[in-house]
């Protein structure tokens, strides 16, 4: 029996929060999603109060990270949890705007698991969601250290 | 220095050298003048000179004849009766010398009529003598001696022989003075003009001397100018290079950051689209139930009528021109991204066939051609140093605007031809399409604008990006055409570009 995966979604735009969700849930995907609109209130969710990560330790998490947010970047959320013990088994999908190559590239050195790049066509978008929520209900998520 | 100060220098130097000029040509004619005549003035003591000579060798050749007059009547010895005819014989001409001597003296002239009466009273009363002596009467011829003697005769010639000598002598005191003068004045000119002259050329030395100095100074300042020059050149391309740079970040960031917000507006559009089939389907069942007319057959759509029709029409209409709106913004925001984007690309200079290059871009494009029925004739290319990159977008976008733009219901011809000069790659890109009127020729560079008939798909970035491009690898680009007549873009690369003369810019 597996655990069941929460998913983390760290996106500053509602709106992208909003459809996104919706179009993971049409996808049949009915895991907890935890959302955060912003970087500091993400990483204090995701490495405790003391910074460590152990309160993430036996959770399966997966982690849905935009690049632009108000407070911080997106890139340096992804180093610290790929630099964490406890979290960096966790698959983290980068979900942004940026279709820049250098930036595609930084994020899977880095160590990011998939990067999408969110089309402004709203078919393409809902689609790409909701492949995403279908590769959500198969892929398999280790619990975190 | 001002240029009127600089005007006027120059003007006085020409006004010096032509003073000096003036009184050199002054110096000469007073000199030549001057010795002139001091010449005639010595001519003139000469003359004065000989004229008392004449009258003494007048007054000589008298008395040697008297005496010789007396001799021979005392001795009767005929050598002194030959020397004295030989006297006599010489007075007259002396005579005659002498008052061609003094014509231009009428004082003197009136003297020597005197004297000419006297010695010819004496020359009679010798040849009376003569004659006297000849017939044997000593006596009386001794008579006659004696009474010319005490007679006037003889004192007479001896005073005006003397008024003459005296006369002459006054002359000549008055003729040495003005030779003095002359000379002296002659010497006082020279010098004088010797003076000015070197006076004037110190004084044009020094103000060649000062003219030196200050165009000497002006050359240093130009230089300094110059360096100046150089360095606010510098600093203002630094500066344009800051403000470039800053723009193209600006236009990334306000791209990228525009494209949030319109995933967001195309998102819950569709949305609103999904929510609209709802609502009106709902609106037809209430619509039927209340009209009691039978429900439909389970999975269709129950039919819209009348008004609520023509609002679900105009609610699509409505969502269509915000998709399409949204659509086209964000073929915009991506344009100028990858415009963005390629601004920011290191280019490599790499040394390259064109021909090569261009043969490749004419490959991937060979299906439209044969769609457009269009021939494409590569003329031989050089090969160039450049950016491979920069290049293939370059040649592609212009050949991929002949294949598009060409002229309907004629085979297209597209040729791409090449020169090189003076260090240049000049490349023309000639078509026989429909071309493009010349007050569009610069508008067509500019970024979202296009000309002529819009039948063709395109967003009006292919030719500024290609302009972009051109100027950074240090070329230029234009376009020559008229409606109708086919267009020919013309491209200019350096030959070898260099990478430092851009990259390091950046």
């Amino acid at each position: 029996m597996t655990m069941p995966v929460t998913i983390i979604m760290i996106e500053d735009d509602e709106g992208h929060a909003r459809l996104i969700e919706r179009n993971i849930r049409r996808s049949g995907v009915n895991n907890e999603i935890v959302p955060f609109t912003n970087g500091t209130d993400a990483v204090r969710y995701l490495f405790g109060d003391d910074s460590s990560g152990v309160v993430q330790k036996g959770r399966a998490l997966l982690i849905l990270l935009d690049l632009n947010l108000p407070d911080m970047t997106g890139i340096e959320i992804l180093r610290m949890v790929k630099e964490n013990k406890f979290l960096k088994s966790a698959p983290v999908v980068i979900l942004t705007t940026t279709d820049d190559s250098q930036e595609i590239k930084r994020c899977y050195e880095l160590g990011c698991n998939v990067y999408i790049t969110k089309p402004v066509n709203y078919e393409s978008f809902a689609n790409a969601i909701r492949q995403l929520g279908l590769f959500f209900s198969v892929i398999q998520v280790p619990p975190t250290l | 220095m001002a240029p009127e100060v600089r005007h006027r220098r120059a003007l006085g130097q020409i006004l010096l050298l032509s003073a000096g000029f003036l009184v050199l040509v002054a110096i000469s004619t007073a000199s030549v003048l001057l010795v002139n005549k001091a010449r005639e003035d010595s001519a003139w003591v000469v003359h004065t000179i000989e004229v008392e000579n004449q009258v003494n060798t007048l007054l000589l050749d008298v008395r040697r004849a008297e005496s010789n007059a007396r001799g021979y009547l005392l001795t009767r010895d005929d050598q002194f009766l030959t020397a004295h005819d030989e006297a006599v014989a010489a007075i007259r001409p002396d005579l005659d010398k002498l008052a061609s001597l003094v014509t231009d003296n009428p004082m003197q002239k009136g003297h020597l009529a005197k004297l000419r009466a006297e010695i010819e009273t004496r020359l009679s009363q010798f040849e009376r003598e003569k004659a006297l002596a000849a017939g044997g009467d000593d006596a009386a011829a001794t008579a006659l001696v004696r009474s010319a003697a005490s007679g006037n005769t003889n004192a007479n010639i001896g005073a005006v022989a003397d008024l003459m000598r005296a006369e002459e002598a006054q002359l000549f005191a008055q003729r040495s003075a003005n030779a003095d003068h002359s000379q002296s004045l002659a010497t006082l000119v020279t010098i004088t003009g010797s003076g000015l002259v070197v006076l004037l050329a110190c004084l044009s030395v020094v103000l060649v001397r000062r003219s030196t100095r200050a165009r000497d100074e002006a050359e240093a300042r130009l230089r300094e100018n110059y360096l100046n020059l150089e360095a606010t050149v510098d600093e203002r391309t630094a500066d344009l290079r800051e403000a470039n740079d800053e723009i193209q970040r600006f236009a990334y960031i306000v791209s990228h950051d525009l494209r949030s917000p319109l995933v967001n507006i195309m998102g819950f559009t569709s949305e609103l689209e999904e929510l609209r089939n709802d609502i009106f389907r709902r609106i037809a069942m209430l619509a039927r139930t209340a009209s009691a007319s039978p429900p439909p057959a389970e999975g269709t759509d129950p039919e819209l009528e009348g008004a609520d029709q023509q609002l679900s029409e105009d609610f699509s209409e409505a969502l269509g021109f915000i998709k399409s709106s949204i659509a086209k913004m964000d073929r915009l925001i991506t344009a100028i991204l990858n415009l963005t984007r390629e601004g920011r690309r290191e280019f490599v200079p790499t040394r390259m066939d064109t021909r090569e290059l261009i043969e490749a871009v004419v490959t991937t494009l060979a299906h439209q051609a044969a769609e457009a029925n269009a021939t494409i004739r590569i003329e031989p290319l050089p090969t160039i140093v450049s950016d491979r990159l920069a290049l293939e977008q370059i040649f592609s976008n212009l050949i991929d605007n002949a294949i598009k733009y060409l002229k309907p219901g004629v085979p297209g011809d597209i040729a791409i031809r090449a020169r090189t000069k003076l260090g240049f790659a000049i490349f023309e890109i000639a078509d026989n399409g429909r071309g493009i009127d010349p007050k569009d020729h610069q508008r067509i560079f500019d970024l979202f604008r296009r000309a002529g008939a819009q039948d063709r798909p395109g967003q009006g970035i292919g030719l500024a990006h290609v302009r972009a491009l051109v100027r950074r690898l240090g070329g230029t680009m234009s376009v020559a055409s008229e409606l109708g007549q086919g267009s020919t873009f013309t491209i200019t690369l350096p030959i070898n570009w260099n990478a430092s003369n851009r990259n390091s810019d950046r």
